[in-house]
């Protein structure tokens, strides 16, 4: 044991990498599915049936299957319909579909939550739909919007494990390649849950911060 | 300056407005009232297009809102509206909220903006509290601050949907005051309230509603004390043993 | 896209993905329940008097809740036979599955018990009941109420959670898919089966869960 402690010091380098390496996947994923998952959630809330229903039909689909399943189908189906992707982009595209979902729902429900009151009034003033949104409404539930929304980062982040399934070289499947050589499978998975844990961890602290404060605003107003 | 020409609206099978005619002229202060449920609130809501409404013709300061077509948030910039439950915004001082609208709507400089802002503050009496929160404001503090939101437009018209009822007794007063003055500076005014000490002192006209229907209308005193119709006396019979 | 689609292959594939369809229910089932003791036995240890139990509580919720499941899953997979122990796959999976979403049940429990107001406590005391009778007359009725929605959130995650056992051989739904990729390289039949499966048991626990939500929460008026 001794010894595999020592050879596990030796190949930490590849942990890092692999770390980064799920930085990197989970960073991009959460820039492009925060974009997406606005847009979508401020969609949800608008008037045409057409769109907030194709909208719900699409979270559905994401929130019903497991995360693994449209890994799969985003690397081994898109191509035979012509997309050929490679690892990283197949799994950058799953996480950001997926997530965006959820973000879309947290967006929408933080909007939906802002009493009707205040776009009648932001209405009654003369400004128009987007600068209600912009300038009354989504200033106010981002309060509410924040802390689910961290939790959802935190989620994704805690996904981007399974897109080693299609060999992106990220911490998981480090921790995959290791114990086939070493088979210390405590040790490597303890290491592998350390890494993670400290990114997700000050994440979640941060959530449960923000709800905290969200909630002690309530109850003053 | 505002004309409802056989107006009817239904919320599903519910006729809530019911063949209204009415003729509000400038410079004319209106007072509307009547039971709950009786539409006054969705009237005044049809003047600036809060509510839309299904058959008939309205005109405010010349424009068809029958039409669909019309500028509604220019129609909305020139007409200031103070709802019962005030609307703040809870992110925003009270500075910021009434200068969001003639800088984001009238789209004058920020400077200006600020100016105007607590010059009408003033006007309804908080140029002190300025930089204070809503939450921060007592409830007729807070009506006070959506008046000035509304003055900031320089509207040509004021709609007031009962602005005093979601407020404590002490506080009716206060906002009551900034009303009276506004009334005597020529404001065109429609005002949905029971205050009827308000509609006594200011009211060109009183304007009473029953289920969705404009029962009655006439000078504040001779609605008051020699009410024509049964609905009328018994709904002031009511609100003066209240 | 569908042009080529084989359904004869689904067809002939059938048995295999009602047998996945049935291990993955099974697994989610017994994962479910024995989460349901693993989360109440955390909750009550997170909220008892002694420190030590509490920290334990507190270590053991933490680090489930930020580290992913399939790193957990790996842990054991690969981890239990370093101590000497040799578990079959299912029961490892199953394992992994109950800690996991034990400690998510611990925080939904703990969310429904500190959600009933100090008034209605208040209440109880100046009733005259008990401790005992205000938990089982006040706090967990109410609790329990706040609590249903949540857990049923938690039985969606995990019938979904349970997909991740296919990598360590465990024969369940997503399984399926991934031997009809392997022995006739068909994925677009395998997995858009299996997503659909899915989906039935998704949109059959969603409306319990909106139900729940209206039916079951009780609130103080104010």
């Amino acid at each position: 044991m001794a010894f595999y402690a020592s050879r596990i010091i030796q190949i930490l380098p590849y942990f890092l990498k692999g770390l980064l390496m799920t930085i990197e996947v989970s960073g991009i994923s959460l820039i492009l599915s925060t974009v997406l998952g606005f847009v979508l959630g401020i969609l949800r809330t608008a008037d045409s049936k057409l769109i907030t229903r194709s909208i719900g039909v699409y979270v559905d689909v994401m929130r019903g299957t497991p995360f693994v399943v449209q890994v799969f189908i985003v690397f081994f189906i898109l191509p035979s319909w012509g997309l050929q992707l490679e690892p990283l982009p197949a799994a950058i595209l799953a996480l950001t579909a997926m997530t965006a979902a959820f973000i879309c729902e947290v967006v929408s429900g933080g909007i939906k939550a802002v009493p009707k009151g205040q776009w009648e009034a932001a209405a009654a003033s003369g400004l128009t739909r987007m600068q209600q949104l912009r300038l009354v409404i989504l200033p106010q539930s981002m309060q509410t919007i924040l802390p689910p929304l961290v939790g959802q980062y935190v989620l994704m982040i805690k996904d981007s494990s399974v897109v080693s399934v299609i060999g992106v070289t990220e911490l998981t499947r480090v921790g995959w390649q290791t114990v086939v050589r070493i088979p210390e499978g405590l040790m490597v998975f303890t290491l592998v849950g350390i890494l993670y844990f400290v990114i997700c961890y000050p994440l979640i602290r941060l959530s449960n911060y923000l709800e905290h404060r969200l909630s002690l605003q309530t109850v003053k107003l | 300056m505002i004309v409802f020409k056989n107006v009817h609206k239904w919320f599903g099978k519910l006729h809530v407005l019911n063949d209204i005619n009415l003729h509000v002229r400038s410079g004319e202060v209106v007072v509307i009232c009547g039971p709950s449920g009786s539409g006054k609130s969705t009237l005044i809501r049809c003047i600036n297009r809060l509510e839309k409404f299904q058959q008939g013709e309205l005109y405010v300061d010349g424009q068809a809102l029958h039409d669909h077509s019309i500028n509604l948030t220019k129609l909305r910039a020139d007409i200031g509206f103070v709802f019962q439950q005030f609307h703040l915004y809870p992110h925003m001082t009270a500075l910021q909220n009434v200068t969001l609208a003639p800088v984001n709507v009238r789209k004058i400089d920020k400077k200006e903006a600020v100016a105007l802002g607590r010059e009408k503050l003033a006007r309804v009496g908080l140029a002190d509290k300025a930089e204070a929160y809503p939450a921060q404001l007592s409830g007729g503090q807070q009506q006070r601050v959506a008046i000035a939101r509304g003055l900031a437009m320089n509207p040509k018209i004021m709609l007031f949907d009962e602005p005093t009822s979601a407020l404590d007794p002490e506080m009716i007063g206060e906002v009551l005051d900034v009303m009276v003055q506004l009334a005597g500076e020529g404001m065109t005014m429609c005002v949905v309230t029971h205050e009827m000490g308000f509609a006594r002192q200011v009211a060109h006209r009183v304007i009473f509603m029953d289920a969705g229907q404009l029962v009655e209308k006439g000078a504040p005193d001779e609605f008051f004390d020699h009410p024509k119709t049964d609905r009328a006396a018994q709904f002031i019979s009511k609100i003066l043993t209240h | 896209m569908l042009i080529n689609f084989n359904f004869r292959v689904i067809w002939e594939y059938m048995p295999l993905f009602l047998e996945g369809l049935r291990n993955t229910f099974l697994i989610s089932i017994v994962s479910l329940i024995l989460a349901l003791m693993v989360g109440i036995l955390a909750c009550a240890a997170r909220l008892s008097r002694w420190k030590l139990l509490r920290a334990v509580s507190i270590v053991y919720i933490e680090s489930i809740r930020s580290t992913p499941l399939l790193v957990q899953i790996y842990f054991f997979y690969f981890g239990l036979p370093t101590l000497g122990l040799r578990v079959p796959e299912l029961e490892t999976g199953i394992i992994a599955l109950m800690l996991n979403s034990g400690a998510y049940i611990a925080e939904i429990v703990r969310a429904g018990i500190t959600s009933v107001p100090n008034g209605q406590i208040e209440a109880g005391i100046s009733s005259g009941l008990s401790y005992t009778q205000r938990m089982r007359f006040i706090v967990l009725p109410q609790a329990l109420g706040v609590t249903v929605p949540p857990l049923l959130g938690q039985a969606i995650v995990l019938v979904k959670d349970s997909a991740l056992l296919s990598l360590i051989s465990v024969l369940e739904l997503t399984r399926c898919g991934q031997e009809l990729t392997s022995e006739r390289f068909m994925p677009a039949e395998g997995f858009l089966t299996v997503a659909v499966l899915y989906l039935c048991i998704y949109y059959c626990l969603k409306p319990l869960a909106g139900w729940s939500q209206k039916k079951l929460i009780f609130r103080e008026e104010y």
